[in-house]
């Protein structure tokens, strides 16, 4: 029976007009989160895959052996594309010259991501290829084309085998960065391998299979193969696989997150305020139906009724729309976007309504379940409102849907109980605050003209409300700062991360007595170059007299395998001075002109995994050698900077006895490089590492992201104008009424709205300065804790947040006002 | 005759500020069936706040109150709601009608929360029986006050309650529209053989009634 008074009510409601605004914050709420959720779920999968391009697949498996076809059956089994490259070093030879190169053999479905480039003639703008090289033909880069002295179309050979030159191969996708590429590229076809005869037991081989598909399969797939490889395999994505960009997707990532979860959290406030306005004004209407004999079971029943189609209905809408203005904003931003989204699929859809649902179960159920303890003696008693008792369950209802819906945006409940505390912390201290301003804008008024009176008395009649008011824009404007404030620091470090002129070469294999003529070539042609790192390779063999392979293998015994390896072969070097992005986080650096025993310093992540500490003694073996030497000091290095940067740094003069190599980087335009003909004719010993190409790549990519991070930026606002408005919406009833007395009284129109104007200005003020403070001290956290930058104090947000606060709700609070204002107060009093 | 309300010793303190207030105390009363009583006082003196007590809509401190076969002090609120839709009306002061619903829709409702199918019939039949004939589908605010008093008393009398319970059902409206709705409260009254208890501060009214109840600072007097 309840049911049916339960339908009967909504529908005269809505005749009536009291569900529109409920409505319509309902569904904005859905629809923007939809949006959101949509719009980061797909930007996600866009920018996971542009980066893919990097590794020419989403997964790879790099090994120095085949690995187990059983590995391969099951990618084919689920459904991923596949195919294989096989690098080793080889010399290719022309009718009169040699070069060492490294050689990539292809077999016909490489790149499953991301595009060959190639071009008839060296070192000119290429085209984009679908794949590789035919049988019988191979690609050379651009500076090899000089150094043979051959043109496309000439005959190389490789071991016993000749190929044709079919193309200049100017970009591949994967090239990578390191020095594991040493040597210029030659591209061949993996089938042609076996002619060559240069593949023989005990040649450094790398085989790398790669594989592409959806998200899901992927998953499946490196679950699944990961523990079946042997220990020369490894497994990798593209985060794991191209340092530069894993750290930028990484923050990337996390800030889609933070901004999907507070237009959650900003959604939910919507919602609870106008689901409050709502219940406020049914007090009445409860009470009378409790006298006419409704129980607080049917009361709940009622609304609870009336809450389910209203939130089913708003879901749905909100969901359809929140899906057509995300496919909208594509299209509009489609030519500001330079990649191509992939088609929205299920789950941010089931996201979306998910989200939608449980925003209105934690928000809006509480204040319409807060309806069934109204007492019916307020019939006769208006001042007799509901009890204290139902408060609390509304309010650990909201608690647990902020708590749940955060972890499960987050998946990391740590971090969801640090936010929460730090949350519910924050709105302590600013109901604290909130009411000592409110205080002092009481002492302050006093003397002031009679609209600045009639507003601030109101606020200190109305002192409980406003501190709550207060507290809700000031929470809006501080969710709004702090995504603006972490999308700033996030861009400015990654534009500082690849500076403009940043080095985009590398030169490597450079013999001490060649340094000083090729630092004057580098100054006679007007080139920039970093100083010059002297570089031998050897291997950690014990630490403090224990075996490094026998510390190895405990360490993955113990399943403790993350980071890299102690016992691995790595280049080496000596410095006096620390390099300029390194930063000692244990010891010390050693001091100028430094002549005492060997010390070494050793890079944070290859200390720490392999527990090695300030002070140990290392023994390493180079060139066949021993030598000893302490851990003088354990340092942070910027791998993703694009300069050379190194694991193990020795002391000066430590490895004076051991034969070494120099190496440099350098900075060339692209018009400038045919001074790699001259450099590498002149030193043809010498290996130089273009990776112009992928820093242009990388700096595409963090275009791109930038962008991304601004879009969600708009969308959020969106949500926060929407809590600003139901907020102002919320508290328009009582503030009118009064204002209707007020003017039946004989009060202009021009009093009321000035008054009006002052309170809501008054509100945004002490808003903005909470929510400055606020915002303020959560960055910091955020930006130290969460997305690994420097903070840095923003002076401006102390002018822009209490002004704008004060611009923003006062327009806005009277803008709303002015339509009531202006119709006569009987009516307005009537209506109430 | 049948006594329909019964009060021993119904006592009632609330806790202010000041202290505990004590509004009521000592109230010994009986009604029988079909009697009218006005419980008359001065401003303050307690007397709605009985009222609010007899009809179940309120809670005592101390004491017990019988309505029909129930007792309401063993009652919780789940329980007392049930009491007042099966026999209690009301007529208040402010006539507490709902505003989004038209005069029709507001006498059915009681008849509504009980399931009864027949309510349409009902409200129009009794809506007509208080001259609002052509005023079905207006909403309140469309009404005049001594309109809305008629749609309210309507709506106490289509629920065939037993009991009519009227907090000042003149107290806002001008006299001569106050004597229309008393005529016909106590018309309906007789019509339906109704126990009436009401509150008032107007004297010709409370002599229209069988007897009068004189409160004074919380007692009866």
């Amino acid at each position: 029976m309840h049911f049916s008074v339960a339908l009967k009510l909504l529908w005269r409601d809505w005749r009536a007009g009291e569900l529109t605004l409920l409505l319509v914050s309902l569904i904005i709420a859905v629809s923007t989160v939809t949006t959101i959720t949509l719009f980061v779920d797909r930007l996600q999968q866009a920018l996971l895959r542009e980066s893919s391009t990097f590794l020419a697949a989403d997964r790879v498996i790099s090994s120095s052996h085949p690995i187990a076809d059983d590995i391969l059956i099951k990618a084919g089994e689920l459904g991923l594309q596949q195919a294989q490259t096989l690098s080793f070093l080889s010399m290719v030879f022309s009718d009169d010259r040699a070069q060492f190169t490294a050689v990539k053999a292809v077999d016909d479905y490489y790149p499953l991501r991301g595009k060959l480039i190639v071009s008839d003639a060296p070192f000119v703008r290429g085209t984009p290829v679908e794949s590789g090289p035919l049988p019988g033909e191979i690609w050379l880069e651009s500076r090899l084309l000089p150094s043979l002295g051959v043109d496309k179309g000439d005959i190389l050979d490789i071991g016993v085998a000749s190929f044709s030159i079919g193309n200049v191969l100017v970009k591949e996708p994967d090239r990578g960065s390191g020095f594991n590429s040493v040597g210029p590229r030659v591209l061949m076809n993996l089938a042609d391998v076996p002619l060559t005869e240069v593949v023989q037991p005990g040649s450094r081989l790398t085989y790398r299979y790669l594989f592409a598909g959806e998200v899901a399969a992927l998953d499946v797939f490196q679950a699944w193969a990961k523990p079946r490889l042997g220990v020369e395999a490894r497994m990798f994505g593209v985060k794991e696989g191209a340092a530069g960009i894993g750290n930028a997707l990484d923050r990337a990532e996390r800030f889609l997150l933070l901004g999907g979860l507070l237009g959650v959290i900003l959604a939910g406030i919507a919602i609870a305020l106008a689901a409050q306005r709502y219940s406020l004004r049914h007090y009445d209407h409860v009470a009378i139906l409790k006298t006419l004999g409704a129980t607080p079971a049917g009361i709940d029943t009622i609304f609870v009724v009336i809450f389910l189609i209203l939130g089913t209905l708003a879901t749905i809408l909100g969901s359809c729309i929140g899906f057509v203005v995300q496919m909208a904003a594509v299209k509009i931003l489609e030519p500001l976007i330079p990649i191509e989204l992939p088609n929205p699929g299920l789950r941010p859809v089931v996201l979306g309504l998910v989200t939608g649902f449980v925003c209105l179960l934690s928000f809006a159920l509480p204040p319409l379940l807060k309806l069934r303890a109204i007492v019916p003696v307020r019939v006769m008693r208006r001042d007799l409102g509901e009890t204290g008792i139902a408060d609390r369950m509304t309010y650990s209802f909201a608690i647990i849907g902020i708590i749940g819906l955060m972890w499960w945006y987050s998946q990391d409940l740590r971090l969801t109980m640090l936010i929460f505390s730090g949350g519910v912390a924050a709105t302590l201290v600013m109901s604290v605050l909130a009411y000592g301003l409110l205080r002092s804008g009481r002492i302050f008024g006093m003397q002031a003209g009679s609209a600045w009176r009639l507003a601030l008395a109101g606020m200190q009649r109305r002192g409980q409300e406003n501190v709550l008011q207060i507290l809700v824009f000031g929470l809006a404007i501080m969710l709004l700062l702090i995504l603006y404030l972490v999308r700033t620091a996030l861009v400015e470090e990654w534009r500082a991360q690849i500076p403009e002129n940043a080095p985009n070469h590398f030169a490597i294999n450079i013999t001490p007595e060649d340094v000083g003529p090729i630092r004057q070539l580098f100054h006679e042609n007007g080139v920039a170059s970093q100083p010059f790192y002297p570089m031998t390779r050897g291997r950690i063999t014990s630490v403090n007299g224990q075996l490094s392979r026998e510390r190895d293998r405990q360490r993955e015994a113990a399943a403790d395998s993350d980071g890299p390896r102690e016992s691995s072969g790595r280049n080496l070097t000596w410095a006096a001075d620390l390099p300029a992005d390194n930063r000692i986080v244990a010891g010390k650096w050693w001091p100028e002109n430094y002549q005492g025993p060997v010390q070494v310093s050793l890079e944070k992540d290859l200390a720490q995994s392999n527990r090695l500490k300030v002070g140990d003694e290392l023994v390493f073996t180079i060139q066949g050698r021993k030598l000893a030497a302490i851990v003088a000091s354990i340092r942070t290095v910027a791998w993703d900077n694009m300069q050379p940067n190194f694991y193990i740094i020795f002391s000066p003069g430590a490895l004076g006895d051991f034969p070494s190599t120099y190496m440099t980087s350098f900075f060339l335009e692209k018009h400038e490089k045919l001074f790699l003909n001259t450099l590498l004719n002149r030193y043809p010993t010498m290996t130089v590492i273009e990776v112009d190409a992928l820093i242009e790549q990388i700096q595409r990519i963090i275009t791109q992201v930038t962008l991304a991070i601004e879009l969600v930026l708009v969308l959020i606002l969106v949500s926060g104008g929407l809590v600003l408005l139901a907020s102002i919406q919320a508290s328009m009833d009582e503030r009118l009424k009064q204002h209707a007395i007020i003017r039946t009284l004989g009060a202009s129109q021009k009093l009321v709205l000035g008054s009006l104007a002052i309170e809501f200005g008054a509100l945004g003020f002490f808003a903005g300065v909470l929510a400055t403070f606020g915002s303020e001290i959560t960055v910091y956290w955020l930006e130290t804790e969460i997305f690994q930058l420097d903070y840095k104090i923003n002076p401006e947000l102390w002018v822009l947040g209490p002004l704008g606060g004060m611009l923003l709700i006062g327009v806005v609070g009277t803008l709303a006002a002015l339509k009531v204002v202006r119709t006569p107060p009987v009516t307005v009093l009537r209506e109430l | 005759m049948e006594t329909i309300i019964k009060t021993v010793g119904l006592g009632k303190t609330v806790s202010t500020s000041e202290g505990r207030l004590t509004i009521l105390k000592g109230i010994d009363l009986e009604i029988k069936k079909s009697e009218s009583v006005a419980i008359v006082g001065a401003s303050g003196s307690g007397k709605t706040t009985l009222l609010s007590l007899l009809a179940g809509l309120d809670t005592p401190t101390c004491g017990e109150i019988f309505l029909g076969e129930y007792e309401l002090t063993d009652m919780d609120e789940e329980q007392r709601a049930k009491v007042r839709g099966q026999m209690v009306g009301f007529v208040f002061q402010a006539f507490q009608l709902l505003s989004s619903l038209t005069a029709i829709e507001n006498v059915m409702l009681p008849a509504e929360l009980k399931g009864d199918s027949r309510a349409q019939e009902k409200a129009s039949e009794v809506l007509r029986r208080v001259g609002l004939a052509h005023r079905f589908s207006h909403y309140p605010s469309q009404l005049s006050g001594g309109e809305q008093q008629r749609v309210a008393i309507a709506r106490a009398f289509a629920s065939t309650a037993e009991v009519l319970f009227a907090d000042e059902p003149t107290g806002n409206l001008d006299t001569a529209t106050g004597a229309h709705i008393i005529d016909l409260i106590f018309e309906l009254n007789e019509e339906f053989g109704t126990t009436l208890v009401l509150v008032t501060h107007d004297a010709p009214l409370a002599d229209r009634c069988t007897r009068s109840i004189t409160i004074d600072s919380g007692e009866l007097r």
